[in-house]
Parts: structure tokens; C-alpha cells; sequence
């Protein structure tokens, strides 16, 4: 009867301690780093960082989750900016793009600080659709912290925007997202 | 007649140098500079945040692209960025966080570019210190 209630005891222990391990397990980015581009060759680069995106990782799941606000996007023309959050994206009625998702087959302890390819399977929500990514990340570990790249492309359709004919030839169909995050344990 | 085509050239060219300027005026014209622009609002950091987490829209539509001038606490400084009373993070342009320490109570202008509800912060960029 004795053994068994220090049994219970430690059990109960170990399982409080696992559960805290767990729930430390969270690795954020508050100033990830975003750059779309959808240039078309001869005519002015169509570009623009925002270096304010948040992300975060469960390292135990493999879960994350990552939040870019529109109007921190910046443009080197004021008047592509303008026109991005005004006629495109919409930022006062859409003020934020979202994505969630989960590393697939990602194991944690497995990680060093050469670079390893993970596929990322997630859904975009932006302007109030959804669109399903994807990708392949480039992951490592570097001073306690996760350094995470990658790009993918989506289409201004994907999000129902639409481009009038006449800019039609200046913007790509296609515009490639890249991601550069740095997560640590805060 | 030789000063009738005078006054045309004259005109033609007066006429292509207002093109130009109206054309670089629109194309060329520089990004709004936050650190110049009288704040549309004066309040505290909390203040912005409760207003942003009681109803996103509303806050949104209130402050979204606005300068805005605030107060509040510091309690965390990271690189160029510090959070105020826990709730609004604001990012400076230039290493001005260097000189802070936490707990300080400081006035910031900038522009407001949200909620970020992941973090559960208000974000600020493009900010200045006030004091």
C-alpha cells in the first residue's frame, strides 16, 4: 500500500513536470521578416518587406502559426503603397493576413545547425479566403534560437484581387512570398 | 510670324516641364514622414489596447494608419522595439532603445498598423520619442 502511493506520488510528479516541459515549448518571432515580389521584367520592381511579422512555433507539435499586418508592408514607391492598400489588398476592411499550418514529420531534438528541409502544410487566410500552402523550409539551429526560410508563390486570384488591364502587364501573375524568421524561446 | 513660333516653341516647352513635374510628383512622391505629422490622438498605451481587444473593428477603423501619440511603461525592449504597459509594441527607426531601461515611462508618437492578435499587442512602427 505504501509503495504504491509514493508510486502515484512520483507519477504525479513526473506527469506535472512533462506537462511544463510541454507548455515551454513555444519558440516566437515578433519581427519576422516577409517580402513579396511580383515584378514583371522591364517595368518597375513590384516589391515590398514588412519586418514585423510574428510567428510561432510549438516545437513539440509541430504546429505554428504566423501573423503579417498589411499596412506594415513598405514599398520603396509611395504610390505602389498607396495603391497596394487601397484598390489590392483592401487594409482597412482586411488589415491582416494569417497563416496556419504544421511541420511536417519535424522533429525537434533532431535538429542541429545544418540546414534541414521540412515541408510546411498550412492555409493562408487572407481578405477572408482561404488558399492551402505547401512548401519546404529551410530550418536550423543557431544559438539557442531557429532560423527558419523559405518562399512560395500564390496568385492575386488566389485571394479574389483583381488586377485592371491596364497595370495587368506591370504585375506578375504569380508573386513569390519570402519568409525569414528568427524564433526563440521568450 | 517668326514670333508666333516663338510663343508656340515657348509654350511647348513650359507645357512638357509641367508634365514632367506633375508626373514626378505622382510617381516619385516620398512616403509620408510620421515623425512630422501632428498625432491625430493623444493616449495611453492601455487605453489603445483595451479599445483594440473590446472591439477590433471599431479600434481599426478609429486608428488604423493614424499617427498616434501614447504613453505607457516599458516592459520589454528588444532590438529596435520596445512594448509599452505590456500591450502596445513600438518600433523605432532609428537605435533609440538603446538609452531606455524597463519599467521607464516614456510618450512616443508613430503610426498605428494594428492588432495582432497572436501576440496580443497593438503594433506601432515609424515611431519617435516624444519623452
Amino acid at each position: 500500500m505504501k509503495t504504491k502511493s509514493t508510486f502515484t506520488q512520483t507519477l504525479c510528479m513526473l506527469l506535472l513536470f512533462v506537462t511544463t516541459a510541454v507548455s515551454a515549448q513555444k519558440l516566437i518571432d515578433k519581427k519576422g521578416k516577409i517580402t513579396f515580389e511580383a515584378s514583371e521584367k522591364t517595368f518597375e520592381p513590384v516589391k515590398a518587406t514588412n519586418g514585423s511579422v510574428t510567428a510561432i512555433l510549438n516545437t513539440e507539435t509541430g504546429e505554428m502559426a504566423s501573423l503579417a499586418l498589411m499596412k506594415g508592408f513598405r514599398f520603396k514607391n509611395s504610390l505602389m503603397e498607396e495603391h497596394f492598400n487601397e484598390n489590392y489588398i483592401e487594409s482597412e476592411t482586411y488589415p491582416k493576413a494569417k497563416f496556419r499550418g504544421k511541420l511536417l514529420d519535424f522533429d525537434y531534438s533532431n535538429l542541429g545547425e545544418n540546414t534541414t528541409s521540412v515541408t510546411v502544410d498550412g492555409k493562408i487566410e487572407l481578405r477572408g479566403k482561404e488558399k492551402q500552402i505547401k512548401t519546404t523550409l529551410n530550418i536550423k539551429k543557431s544559438n539557442g534560437s531557429i532560423i527558419m526560410q523559405g518562399s512560395f508563390k500564390v496568385a492575386p486570384a488566389d485571394f479574389d484581387i483583381e488586377i485592371p488591364s491596364i497595370v495587368k502587364k506591370k504585375i506578375a501573375n504569380e508573386i513569390i512570398i519570402y519568409l525569414d524568421f528568427n524564433l526563440q524561446s521568450k | 510670324m517668326r514670333k508666333k513660333r516663338y510663343i508656340i516653341f515657348g509654350l511647348l516647352i513650359i507645357g512638357l516641364i509641367t508634365a514632367l513635374l506633375v508626373y514626378n510628383y505622382i510617381f516619385n512622391s516620398e512616403h509620408r514622414d510620421i515623425a512630422s505629422e501632428e498625432a491625430t490622438v493623444n493616449l495611453s498605451a492601455e487605453d489603445i489596447f483595451t479599445q483594440f481587444q473590446k472591439d477590433e473593428a471599431l479600434a481599426t477603423a478609429n486608428y488604423l494608419d493614424q499617427v498616434v501619440e501614447m504613453t505607457g511603461n516599458i516592459t520589454s525592449i528588444e532590438d529596435n522595439d520596445v512594448v509599452l504597459s505590456s500591450g502596445v509594441q513600438v518600433s523605432f527607426n532609428s537605435q533609440e532603445t538603446l538609452k531606455f531601461q524597463k519599467g521607464e515611462q516614456i510618450t512616443i508618437k508613430g503610426r498605428c498598423v494594428g492588432y495582432d492578435e497572436l501576440l496580443e499587442l497593438v503594433k506601432v512602427d515609424q515611431s519617435t520619442l516624444i519623452e
